[in-house]
């Protein structure tokens, strides 16, 4: 063990390489990654994975839909809108899906092209059914998820197959597609829970032998569906459920070049984000995503999750808006999903503080204890709740959060004793069990601190 | 204002905050150790001197107070 030695500094050194805090935090790799593959150790570049296309698809309207009731033509014009201007100029949200069975699917197709945006690139999703491509040519789409089952489970216990049977069946569908002219992306569903040798692998292998014999634009995509949540990121983790060999299986053994490689996750098992960017890493250009997650069962690679995790790898916006993450957010309630209030970035308290020394570290400086600055990337600054654990740092805070004070201007602990005497009197004399309102304390504010109150903005529109 | 004026006043807030007796308070007492303080308090306390002396005090300074002496040594020191 090699003796460490105390480094005094005259400066905190606040690791600003990788925290600067007008961005999400910078992921930072020192060096590639490492798996050992059939006997052989095989090398992950992360910095090789930043300097191809990574992008995100979305699958919102399509599996996001499958989990609730549907969204009305409006509701799902109106996302599509706020994701083109989400992902930017330059596509990061590159695709998006619709279904095609319903006149309402239809609708909806028409009215999302009509705004005429670039990103997302509209998209189908299909059945692995010959007759369904008339729909995709109807609709004017280029481009088709398809359902292609990939595990014994699907194939002899859900369709009553036999593996050659799928097989010949799905190449059959693809050949349909390119009939058409549309490119046919192949859903691999339940992807790690299949016969990677004896089936998934001969499988893909033709796929890209046929698709080298049709135009570029038409090359098949592979989606990789980790349809139960089983996929795992870990090191050393044993196929099929090991992201890195299946995706290494893929690119070095079927041939599938990274842009025709696309994840497709669940989160059964708390996995779903990090798989997805794990999948980015190891050779999967694409990460296919639902906003806040909503999807099948558990929920899909939520996409605003995804959005961060690319500013992180890249270091950069990129065009991204992050605000609209929150206006998303805003219009979801509006339609009346519920996001829980400890949900990531969008949550209600995601950025607020109960505890009164986490209170104080606000205070002191915002960056310890908020992830990023929040109110610069998302409008929202970072919250402090009052219960009776906050204190007097905590009511200090939201009270100079309240009247807008910044810097010199904000009112001392001192000034906002009254205020805090009377949340702790709240529940140790009064005996409350609930945390103290936004209304009640202002009315405090009103009472105790009435010419600030009067000067600030809610004190000029309460008059 | 000299030293004995200002620790009569500061005892008088002393005495209403923590609701104490005057005999009970000593120059060297810390405010929590000694005098029992709870952390809503201190802050009561250093309010009160505010109030009292017609003085501001920013947190720094504030958090700095921690003992009878001190309080009567800084308001000294700031009203002087």
């Amino acid at each position: 063990m090699k003796p460490r030695t105390l480094v005094e500094v005259e400066e905190p050194n606040l690791l600003e390489d990788q925290f600067d805090y007008s961005l999400p935090p910078k992921i930072c790799f020192e060096g590639p990654i490492f798996e050992e593959i059939d006997g052989e150790v095989v090398k992950f570049d992360p910095q090789e994975a930043l300097a191809r296309d990574l992008v995100i698809t979305d699958t919102t309207f399509r599996d996001g839909q499958q989990a609730r009731p549907p969204y009305t033509v409006d509701q799902q014009v109106k996302l599509y809108d706020m994701m083109a201007k989400l992902g930017g100029p330059n596509g990061i949200i590159r695709q998006t899906e619709f279904f095609l069975y319903t006149k309402n699917d239809r609708k909806t197709l028409d009215e999302c092209r009509a705004l005429g945006h670039r990103y997302p690139e509209i998209t189908s999703w299909i059945r692995a059914d010959k007759g369904d491509f008339r729909l995709v040519v109807e609709a004017g789409v280029k481009e088709t998820g398809m359902l292609m089952p990939s595990s014994d489970y699907h194939i002899f216990m859900n369709l009553k197959k036999d593996r050659k049977k799928a097989f010949e069946d799905y190449l059959e569908v693809a050949e349909a597609g390119w009939e058409a002219g549309i490119r046919p992306r192949c859903h691999l569903e339940d992807v790690t829970r299949a016969d990677i040798e004896g089936f998934v692998l001969p499988f893909v292998q033709e796929l890209m032998r046929r698709s080298e014999q049709v135009a570029p634009e038409l090359h098949a995509k592979i989606r990789l569906c980790d349809t139960m949540g089983f996929g795992l990121s870990y090191p050393g983790a044993a196929l099929p459920r090991s992201i890195p060999k299946l995706v290494h299986r893929m690119t070095n053994d079927a041939g599938v070049p990274p842009e025709y490689l696309e994840w497709h996750g669940h989160n059964d098992f708390h996995k779903v984000h990090v798989n997805g960017a794990t999948a980015w890493l190891v050779g999967c250009n694409a990460v296919n995503t639902t906003l806040f997650g909503f999807g099948e069962r558990t929920g899909n690679p939520p996409l605003e999750g995804a959005i961060l995790e690319y500013i992180g790898l890249k270091g950069d916006l990129c065009g991204i808006d992050t605000h609209m993450i929150q206006e998303m957010a805003n219009y979801m309630r509006t339609i009346g999903v519920e996001i829980p209030p400890n949900y990531p970035f969008v949550g209600r308290d995601f950025n607020t503080t109960r505890a009164g020394i986490h209170a104080g570290g606000l205070r002191a400086d915002e960056r310890i204890y908020n992830i990023f600055d929040t109110t610069a990337l998302f409008d929202r600054p970072p919250r402090v709740a009052i219960t009776d654990k906050t204190g007097v740092d905590g009511v200090a805070l939201w009270v100079n959060e309240f009247l807008g004070l910044t810097g010199d201007d904000r009112l001392s602990k001192m000034k906002v004793h009254k205020i805090a005497r009377w949340v702790l009197d709240q529940y140790e004399v009064e005996g409350r069990m609930s945390a103290i309102t936004d209304e009640e304390l202002e009315e405090q504010v009103r009472t105790h601190l009435p010419n600030p109150y009067g000067a600030s903005k809610a004190g000029r529109m309460a008059s | 204002m000299d030293r004995s004026e200002i620790k009569n006043r500061v005892c008088k807030v002393i005495i209403q905050v923590l609701e104490i007796d005057a005999e009970q308070i000593k120059e060297e007492d810390m405010f929590t150790a000694d005098l029992g303080a709870e952390s809503i308090q201190s802050v009561e306390l250093m309010a009160g001197f505010e109030e009292e002396f017609d003085i501001e005090m920013d947190e720094d300074e504030a958090h700095a107070v921690q003992s009878v002496g001190g309080a009567i040594d800084f308001i000294s020191g700031y009203v002087n």
